[in-house]
């Protein structure tokens, strides 16, 4: 049985860990050596757009579509039906992408990087690449995080256009208080290209800390079967917290000072 | 899933009742995991989506009182339902699938069969009970962490707090809270669900149990997100007094 405290305790253990296994990856990556095994890399990118993509963005679309409802319903109680575009337009791409890009980044290929790497470490197959002379680091762990880099991007860009799709159907098609050109006149008019690229900067840096946390898990577990699973359900824990630390920061740190909107001087 | 649910209802309601000691012990576990990520997170998220971002909007208006009735909308209909779900999920539902996915794989499911103990009745029932429970109460737990967030937010832009109370109660009904708590208490019904029936189906060797936890998150989110979707749309369209700001 655990105690109050083993959480916050393992987490701030872990976190330590974490941050030097990363910059080691990171380090890598950053170095060059990882090209390689650029086709490693691009094999991983592969597995991660048809893995994941879908589930991904089939997420999105809901958090789209329940951005709209929330957002038209509390339009209409201010008596402001038509500027649904405003809340729909922020709840999307400021903060409620990322987050749900998070909370299904960490479920689908955080969790399953554990998993994998697990596996391998606990059939030997780690120190077997050791032996044939092949850096288990680089191979498996710097791959996976060039490969995230490559891929997730257009994931992201991809998953936007989703959102705004889910949120479209669900204000004008659904709620229907207003009509598609003053919904899209609002909604165009309270974003721009920076804000595509603050969300997209979130995103990414979400993306880095998941991968990085599901390869120190994966390749730190020990135990048997049970271990791999243990570990699957610690990275959970420390990727559901970091993605709401990651997105509260940076929230902070690109609108803290000024909302960019366009209203007033 | 579905033949894994009724069975459990009916497990939970048909006598005897074995399972009140594990039904405890699993409360108390979801609390110990959940309560640390559940503080942070919540705190976090209603800092940064409906705190900083709202209150930019509404200072250019200088009514930041107003962000009182907003949290009602935002942290009681919305986020604290969504992070106790990311959280209980994520941290809880992942611990249970390891645990049974454990247990299966050392063949402790199938000697529980052959001595005769109903692994459904002893096993799943009270982790249905436990998570449909807590969650729900955990719902409370993250409204608070959420309104505190909004005080601090209103803190930040030097507001006093006189008018974020006033707008903040004149604004909550008691249906907006018993939905949030009800549609938490499904939520924790479906991630236990998906939980278990993925652990006790896990198979095929090292991978297997890191493979269902896998599954077991990514099914609990895409149906607590689906289930929440459709709650909302029902509860907002059939409660017209919810959709006036006072």
């Amino acid at each position: 049985m655990i105690g109050w405290l083993d959480v916050p305790r393992g987490w701030l253990d872990a976190f330590g860990e974490i941050a030097r296994f990363g910059s080691r990856v990171a380090g890598l990556v950053y170095s060059g050596r990882v090209m390689r095994y650029f086709g490693e890399s691009l094999r991983q990118a592969g597995i991660l757009i048809f893995g994941s993509a879908l589930v991904v963005w089939a997420f999105v679309f809901i958090l789209g579509l329940q951005c709209g409802v929330i957002g038209a319903y509390f339009n209409r109680s201010i008596g402001a039906p038509s500027l649904a575009g405003l809340f729909s337009a922020y709840c999307d791409l400021r903060e409620g992408l990322p987050y749900a890009f998070g909370y299904i980044l960490s479920a689908k290929v955080g969790t399953g990087i554990v998993a994998e790497l697990g596996a391998m470490r606990i059939s030997d197959e780690i120190d077997a690449l050791e032996v044939m002379g092949i850096q288990p680091v680089t191979f498996l762990a710097a791959t996976r995080l060039l490969g995230a880099w490559i891929a997730i991007p257009f994931l992201y860009l991809v998953g936007v256009g989703v959102a705004y799709f889910a949120s479209y159907l669900a204000v004008v098609d659904q709620v229907g208080d207003v009509s598609s050109g003053g919904y899209l006149l609002i909604f165009w008019t309270y974003q721009d290209f920076v804000d595509v690229l603050f969300s997209l900067a979130k995103g990414m840096v979400m993306t880095t800390v998941i991968v990085l946390v599901g390869c120190y898990y994966g390749y730190t577990a020990s135990g048997g079967p049970v271990g791999v699973g243990t570990a699957t359900a610690k990275s959970m824990v420390v990727n559901i917290i970091m993605v709401h630390i990651i997105g509260m920061l940076g929230t902070f740190m690109f609108y803290g000072a000024n909302p960019r909107a366009p209203i007033g001087g | 899933m579905m033949i894994l649910t009724a069975r459990t209802v009916i497990a939970a309601v048909r006598p005897p009742y074995p399972y009140g000691e594990e039904l405890v012990g699993q409360f108390l576990f979801v609390l110990k995991l959940s309560w640390f990520p559940m503080t942070i997170s919540t705190f976090a998220l209603c800092l940064g989506a409906p705190g900083l971002q709202a209150a930019g909007i509404l200072s250019l208006f200088g009514n930041l009182d107003r962000l009182g009735g907003f949290f009602v909308v935002t942290a009681v209909r919305f986020i604290g339902p969504i992070v106790t779900a990311a959280v209980v999920a994520g941290v809880a539902g992942t611990a249970i699938t390891a645990d049974l996915g454990a247990r299966k794989i050392r063949e402790e499911l199938d000697a529980l069969q052959v001595l005769g103990v109903d692994p459904i009745k002893n096993l799943v029932v009270p982790r249905f009970l436990a998570l449909m429970v807590i969650t729900g109460l955990l719902d409370i737990f993250a409204v608070v962490f959420g309104m505190s967030a909004g005080i601090a937010a209103e803190l930040l832009y030097h507001q006093p707090l006189g008018g974020f109370f006033s707008t903040l109660f004149a604004n909550a009904l008691i249906t907006d809270l018993a939905a949030s708590v009800a549609m938490c208490s499904m939520f924790g019904a479906i991630i236990a669900v998906v939980c278990c029936y993925k652990g006790m189906t896990a198979s095929g060797g090292p991978a297997g149990v890191g493979r269902a936890v896998n599954q077991a998150v990514v099914i609990a989110f895409m149906g607590v997100f689906a289930f929440l979707y459709v709650f909302t749309t029902v509860l907002l369209a059939t409660n017209p007094e919810l959709q006036a700001i006072r």
